[in-house]
């Protein structure tokens, strides 16, 4: 049996005008997943709902062995959270915000604290206000893992930051998460910065989780076949196809159950495949999304 | 309930606003000093400058430990730490009145050692006075009510002027309650029964202020 750190059982939330709809989720123990959705997907409310800031209206919800969000303060005490929309005090210093959280979590490790500091170029005598915004990251990731948390969750901690920052920011947190053993859900509608660090990704769009799978199952099984038609020859009928694009004569078939056995069914069928391209998390995340959005449409 | 993590969020909000606050006593022990020089120009001055800084002090805290940890996005990282939202909004209440209860009771305890004072103010005015003083508690706290209830600037400032309108209005009324108005002027305090059960329905509102926060809290489903 799989030991979970977060699971989440037909969660539904409804708004006006938005909806989080029959949330199935599981994140292994000791497993980095990338959360990934566009804007208003819903990743910031099933975040929310993991951290019992939000009541779900229907399902159950369990972090690290508490039931959200009866038992959050519990859950919290072993849970490291970052979010775009997270800002420190402006008038107070990064010692303080230090020595605040040290206070509160018996497992806060001093000397990693000062070791982070140094990593993301801080200094304690720093006051908020007068940090960038790459800094203020930085900041609350420091806060976040010095408290050597079991789970750290990561809502879109890069956005809004510049290249260089987000550079910096993804740089500095895969080298300390390099040597760690720790439960990680990462969530961006960025997929590069996903790709880099996620050992499963899931993927979420209109409140729905749409896939859900290790990155590189993901990697090895989407491809695109580009293929040449001769004349009066029908498009061969090969398994996970979800999208047919090009043209009746060059098709380019998107299929998410790739076997090297399909080219050569395609040969022997007398279609040739001038290529088969590899797809990024992005090209897969879009084509997920347009498949499901078709499918609803029909 | 977690008191350990609720005094460490009362403790958070005193350093946050600690030179708010402690501005506001000097303004308030400086009206103090104004109402001490004597004659009546400078007893109303100091009165009005004495009144401003307590309720500037209360509104200000409900919109710093309030409206701005929602508006200055603080509130993900409180709602972070390990609390629930009961806890939360004990501390955020209990911190609050604790913090003004500094300035509050120090100037309270000014005025009425101004009583003491041989050529100060009439020893009648002392019910009205607690009246008063109570009645700016009582303002406080339905600010600091709504400000967390709302997290809102626009309804706090709506708050504040409801509060301010409301001060004037029962210091008006109260100065016309005969049982009140009629001991006002004399050399010796005089209880009415209308000052007691003025001050005890002032406690009253403070009570049922502070539970309707509460019971208005714990239906919030949302809090981020």
């Amino acid at each position: 049996m799989k030991n979970l750190t977060v699971q989440f059982e037909g969660v539904s939330k409804k708004y006006p005008h938005f909806s989080l709809d029959n949330i199935d989720l599981e994140l292994p123990t000791g497993s980095i997943m990338g959360f990934i959705g566009a804007n208003g997907a819903g990743k910031s409310t099933t975040i929310r709902i993991l951290m019992g800031l939000v009541h779900q209206d229907s399902g159950t919800v369990n972090v690290l062995g508490h039931s959200m969000p009866a038992k959050q303060a519990a859950a919290k005490l072993e849970i490291g959270f970052v979010s775009e929309d997270m800002r420190l005090y402006a008038a107070a210093t990064v010692g303080w915000h230090m020595k605040f959280i040290r206070s509160i979590y018996p497992r806060w490790d001093q000397p990693y604290a000062e070791k982070l500091l140094q990593r993301f170029d801080l200094k304690a005598q720093q006051k908020v206000k007068g940090l960038s915004h790459g800094q203020r990251v930085k900041a609350a990731l420091l806060l976040a893992l010095a408290r050597r948390p079991r789970l750290l969750v990561l809502d879109e901690p890069t956005t809004g930051l510049d290249p260089i920052a987000r550079h910096e920011v993804l740089g500095e947190l895969m080298a300390v998460l390099a040597d760690e053993d720790r439960t990680i859900l990462f969530s961006s509608h960025n997929t590069q910065d996903v790709e880099q660090m996620s050992d499963v990704i899931t993927f979420i769009d209109r409140g729905k989780i749409i896939n859900s799978d290790d990155k590189e199952i993901f990697l090895d099984r989407w491809r695109r076949l580009r293929l040449v038609l001769p004349q009066d020859t029908a498009l061969p009928l090969l398994p996970g196809v979800i999208d047919v694009g090009g043209s009746n004569r060059l098709p380019v078939l998107t299929t998410n159950r790739f076997e090297p056995a399909m080219v050569s069914i395609c040969q022997d069928l007398g279609v040739t495949v001038n290529a088969v391209d590899t797809m990024t998390l992005e090209e897969i995340f879009v084509a997920n999304v347009q498949c499901r959005r078709e499918t609803q449409t029909v | 309930m977690n008191y350990s993590m609720i005094k460490v969020l009362i403790v958070k909000d005193w350093y946050l606003q600690r030179w708010m606050v402690l501005a506001s006593l000097l303004g308030g022990l400086i009206a103090l000093g104004i109402v001490c020089v004597g004659g009546n120009a400078a007893f109303m001055l100091g009165l009005v400058l004495l009144i401003t800084a307590l309720i500037a002090v209360g509104a200000q805290l409900a919109i710093a430990t309030m409206v701005n940890e929602r508006k200055e996005q603080t509130l993900p990282f409180v709602m972070s730490l390990p609390i629930s939202y009961r806890e939360y909004t004990t501390a955020k209440l209990l911190g609050t009145l604790l913090i003004f209860m500094l300035p509050w009771l120090t100037l309270v305890m000014g005025v009425v050692a101004l009583f003491a004072v041989p050529h100060g103010v009439p020893h009648g005015l002392l019910p009205f006075t607690a009246i008063m003083a109570t009645e700016i508690l009582v303002g406080t706290c339905f600010i600091v009510s709504i400000a967390l209830v709302t997290e809102s600037q626009g309804w706090t400032v709506a708050a504040i002027m409801v509060g301010n309108v409301g001060l004037n209005v029962v210091g008006y009324f109260v100065a016309h309650i005969t049982g009140i108005a009629k001991g006002m002027n004399g050399s010796t305090v005089s209880w009415s029964p209308a000052a007691t059960a003025l001050l005890l329905s002032e406690f009253t509102a403070i009570a049922l202020l502070l539970t309707l926060t509460f019971f208005l809290q714990s239906r919030k489903r949302d809090f981020l």
